[in-house]
């Protein structure tokens, strides 16, 4: 089953959301990029690799900042560890590949998340062009990345 | 106002946020304001009535927070429902607008990682890898969509009909994949799907390593290039690009 343009939304839309829902609705969007040379990669990241209806990968990268007020926006918690910066990245990570199989099922394939800091371990193969969508909160910013690795999204 | 009217937040309003001070029904307000829905849709979803949505979006305008956002011909169709322009009840085909010149602060080129704290060990930056050798298989044909904007319907025969030495505005490209589709952020993926199949070592010899969804200053001048996108935009939306695509000579 092919995936649309708003199946491949769903990976943003679900990330927006989720944010949205912590931060009560502050999220603001700038004007996204189609990258072609490089990935973009914050303080931390949470990727999530696709296969089956799409091949590819989706991850959220965020500076230490935004993540920290994150994990005080609740509750003031202090300064965010370097542990605390991975949970709260990682729950994100968590939650999109949760509600992406609630919503593809079987027909896609999410890896399990991989959480880093800075730069991957592992290097990623950069696809033929990456969708990069800036988000900022109280001035801090994160990017939500999708790369597919054609656009052929059977 | 009608509430038809589509607002986003401005510039400005980053810039202030932090200061602003709003009962919480406001902030609702002034928040649903996204670039797609309208003051309508705005205040319905902010469950606020009307009548009290127009002096708070008035106050809004007045602190320059939000400001109004033009539509595609394609979007403004969708919304009244017409199927062609005949339905809209014009005289003559309204204007197209592809340009939004009032847009907010441009994205850099590659979007900068964020500074680093004092306790990170290393600064985060963008990681160059060599893209693969994938081909992509054919690709699944798109619906096409209700309306044609008034530039798809006597289409060129061909993307790089016109001259080949004329630069070919990227911007101009991307409004007009935007235009196709009646919804910003589903439009820009569409761009995103048209563009990955235009071979990245087109785009990086003519130093084009990103392109912006709003207001990108590149010009295409390559014809190779322009064909690839062209090429690319018929695979994928089955359309031809229009004229307008190409900058005056």
């Amino acid at each position: 089953m092919p995936l649309h343009e708003q199946d491949i939304y769903y990976f943003i839309d679900v990330t927006l959301t989720h944010l949205n829902k912590i931060t009560g609705n502050e999220i603001v969007l700038r004007d996204p990029t189609i990258e072609f040379q490089s990935l973009v990669f914050s303080a931390y990241t949470g990727l999530l690799h696709l296969k089956g209806g799409a091949e590819g990968f989706v991850y959220i990268t965020a500076s230490q900042q935004f993540l920290n007020f994150l994990y005080n926006f609740r509750q003031s918690r202090g300064k965010a560890s370097e542990e605390d910066c991975r949970e709260v990245i990682s729950d994100i990570t968590n939650t999109v590949a949760q509600q992406v199989h609630k919503r593809f099922g079987s027909t896609l394939k999410i890896s399990e998340p991989r959480i880093f800091s800075t730069v991957p371990d592992d290097p990623i193969e950069m696809p033929p062009a990456v969708f990069v969508q800036p988000i900022v909160w109280r001035k801090e910013h994160a990017y939500i990345v999708l790369g597919l690795a054609s656009a052929e999204t059977t | 106002m009608t509430g038809t009217e589509i607002y986003k937040r401005t510039a400005a309003y980053d810039r202030e946020a932090r200061d602003i001070r709003l009962l919480a029904p406001h902030w609702k307000v002034l928040l649903a304001f996204d670039g797609q829905r309208t003051l309508a849709e705005v205040a319905l979803s902010a469950e606020t009535s009307f009548a009290e949505a127009l002096p708070l979006t008035q106050k809004f305008l007045d602190q320059s927070w939000i400001e109004e956002t033009p539509i595609t011909l394609d979007q403004y169709m969708k919304r009244i429902g017409a199927r062609d322009i005949a339905g809209t009840g014009a005289s003559v085909p309204p204007a197209v607008v592809l340009h939004d010149p009032k847009k907010d602060v441009p994205v850099p080129a590659t979007p900068a990682p964020a500074a680093p704290a004092p306790s990170m060990p290393v600064p985060p930056k963008p990681v160059a890898v060599t893209p693969p050798g994938i081909v992509p298989p054919p690709l699944p044909i798109a619906p096409p969509p209700p309306v044609k904007p008034p530039e798809a319907v006597t289409p060129e025969k061909g993307a790089t009909s016109k001259s080949s030495r004329t630069p070919m505005k990227l911007s101009a490209v991307v409004d007009f994949i935007t235009s196709l589709v009646g919804n910003i952020s589903l439009g820009q993926l569409l761009v995103y799907r048209v563009f990955l199949r235009v071979p990245p070592e087109l785009l990086l010899a003519e130093d084009i390593a990103s392109v912006h969804l709003a207001n990108d200053t590149s010009l295409v001048k390559g014809e190779k290039l322009q064909k690839a996108i062209g090429d690319a935009i018929e695979a994928v939306t089955k359309r031809t690009l229009p004229d307008s695509v190409f900058a005056a000579a």
